[in-house]
């Protein structure tokens, strides 16, 4: 019994190890081919660079506006998430408490419905409202997003509401605490696990997208987010591989660096969001 | 008593407004403005355009573009699914026992899908490009010294390898959680009666996965039939429009082809189909649901 088990937990290492190579493969030849002079790539794509040689890092952030491109997908991304961070809540929480009026049910279940409807089912509309709003910019995509998050957030926090106990809130009022003083104080407070899921799952989707900015962004340079710079990259240079590495690895480097030191929190979240949801 | 002259009632109200506003003026919309224009021929510039009924709908249903986009999304979502969630299921049963190296394997196994599908398909584009062919031919794998990309044939697998190498990640830690739901008095009780682990699985392991397996099915569809960024990464259709899917072929029309009436039919038909979709998983899950209480 115990050697079976021994010999399964090599035979586990053994697959396990030679899995995460398929994983791993693909980023070290991307830091790697990032690193090389054009020379050094032609004459081999998989041996490690000779030297630390930066220079293609250099370029693609000197060349194409890198720091100003990051700005804005970072400014996007915490805009979009602090204004629904605080909408969703706000909505569920009065849904929550209202479920027995009609006014709450139809809005609970309007937005809901917002679930059956892919994206791109509304993306041409979507484009001729913003566009005849004179929306096509920064603003109106932080728009488009924190409208977009509401089927799945309030799915996520009127769920999760059910639970905590209305005793709460009386007890609140009888010690005179008004609606928004009840929701901020007590109510906020105890939402933090749902808040935290809708925070991962929310940001790894602004973050990462690309089809509302291609929609959206796409015609002004400066109001390019991560994604849509990678897009435009290849028209951009004559084709050179060392600096498209270097521009894929630089589009990796933020979210890699933050999945390295919230790995938990982030599997734990998506988890948890996807099984619900 | 009132705090801020006015009741818990109006308090309430004003609570839902950001949301309704916002919903009925960026959702509800554009929604409608969809349907509209699906009724029209207009080409998505000029000022004017006429109402054609229900012609786009009827010829959407004869044009052979849109068939093919629906055929290739089809095999696409097919291949997809089977292949993310096969890999998903093996990876996870493996990352539920207790290893010593759990947590490295784990955070390894997750990390590309935190990266984006536009990246991830640039990156495997330029890799279909210039290093798999002269594997191919040091090998002599005659297929894969060309580039799989290139032929309308084998463009799909070359996607679909893409998609697959990113996207077993998120199934898997579903998987994973499900598995951490199996009860241990429940597995020792089946070793002690001498369950071998094939009767383990089937009896015991995989009932506690149901639901987690209906959650990636029916994920994992969704997302094989709104491909898109991957095909504006690796093929942008080609070769010979072999790979448009259908979120591909709206956005063609819509914003490239001076369709966009047509093109918000075309959408039509995609929200009937997903719609199809979430409405099964919504049956699925709540019949879940009923059956735990």
């Amino acid at each position: 019994m115990r050697s079976r088990r021994l010999a399964f937990n090599a035979f586990s290492y053994a697959f396990l190890s030679v899995g995460t190579l398929f994983i791993l493969i693909p980023v070290y030849l991307t830091l790697a081919v990032a690193m090389k002079t054009r020379e050094e790539t032609t004459k081999s794509f998989f041996s490690l660079p000779n030297s630390l040689y930066l220079d293609n890092f250099a370029s693609v952030i000197n060349k194409a506006h890198f720091w100003s491109i990051f700005q804005n997908s970072v400014l996007i991304t915490v805009v979009s998430l602090l204004l629904m961070l605080l909408v969703i809540p706000m909505v569920s929480y009065a849904i929550s408490r209202n479920m027995d009026r009609l006014y709450y049910k139809f809005v609970y279940l309007l937005i809901l419905s917002g679930i059956f409807v892919p994206f791109q089912a509304v993306m041409l509309p979507i484009f001729r409202h913003m566009s005849s709003l004179d929306l096509l910019n920064q603003g109106g995509l932080i728009i488009m997003y924190v409208t977009l998050s509401f089927a799945q957030g309030l799915f996520l926090s009127v769920g999760f509401l059910k639970n905590i106990p209305l005793e709460l809130d009386q007890a609140a009022k009888i010690d005179g605490c008004g609606v928004w003083l009840t929701f901020t104080r007590i109510i906020y407070p105890l939402m933090m696990p749902i808040v935290a899921t809708i925070l991962i799952l929310n940001s790894l989707w602004i973050w990462n997208d690309f089809q509302l900015p291609l929609i959206m962004l796409n015609r002004s340079p400066d109001m390019w987010t991560l994604p849509l710079f990678i897009y435009n990259f290849k028209s951009e240079t004559s084709f050179d591989y060392s600096l498209a590495f270097a521009a894929f690895a630089l589009s990796m480097a933020p979210i890699t660096i933050l999945y390295s030191f919230t790995q938990k929190f982030i599997i734990g979240g998506l988890t948890e969001g996807s099984i619900k949801s | 008593m009132k705090t801020r002259g006015f009741g818990p009632g109006a308090a309430f109200a004003l609570l839902t407004v950001p949301a309704v506003v916002l919903y009925a003026a960026f959702f509800l919309v554009p929604v409608f403005i969809g349907f509209y224009y699906s009724l029209t021929d207009w080409d998505g510039f000029s000022l004017s355009y006429k109402m054609v009924g229900l012609k786009n709908y009827i010829n959407i249903l004869q044009d052979k573009r849109f068939l093919n986009a629906m055929s290739f999304t089809l095999l696409y979502t097919a291949i997809v699914v089977v292949f993310k969630l096969g890999i998903a299921l093996i990876l996870a049963m493996l990352l539920s026992q207790s290893l010593k190296l759990r947590g490295l394997f784990r955070s390894i196994y997750f990390f590309p899908a935190v990266l984006s599908m536009i990246t991830v398909g640039m990156v495997f584009n330029q890799f279909f490009y210039s290093l798999f062919p002269p594997i191919g031919e040091a090998l002599g794998i005659e297929w894969l010294s060309r580039n799989l990309l290139g032929n309308p044939d084998t463009a799909i697998y070359g996607v679909a390898l893409t998609n697959i190498w990113q996207g077993f990640a998120t199934p898997m830690v579903i998987f994973i959680a499900g598995l951490a739901s199996v009860p241990k008095d429940l597995t020792e009780a089946a070793l002690i009666d001498g369950a071998t682990p094939v009767q383990r699985f089937f009896s015991v392991t995989l009932p506690f996965l149901i639901p987690m397996l209906t959650v990636n099915v029916v994920l994992a569809i969704k997302g094989g039939l709104t491909v898109f960024d991957y095909i504006v990464a690796m093929t942008g259709g080609g070769p010979s429009k072999s790979t448009e899917s259908l979120g591909f072929l709206i956005y063609q029309h819509g914003m490239n082809e001076m369709k966009f009436g047509y093109g918000t039919a075309e959408a039509i038909y995609v929200f009937l189909l997903i719609g199809l979709v979430s409405f099964v998983q919504i049956k699925l899950l709540s019949r879940k649901e009923a059956g735990q209480q």
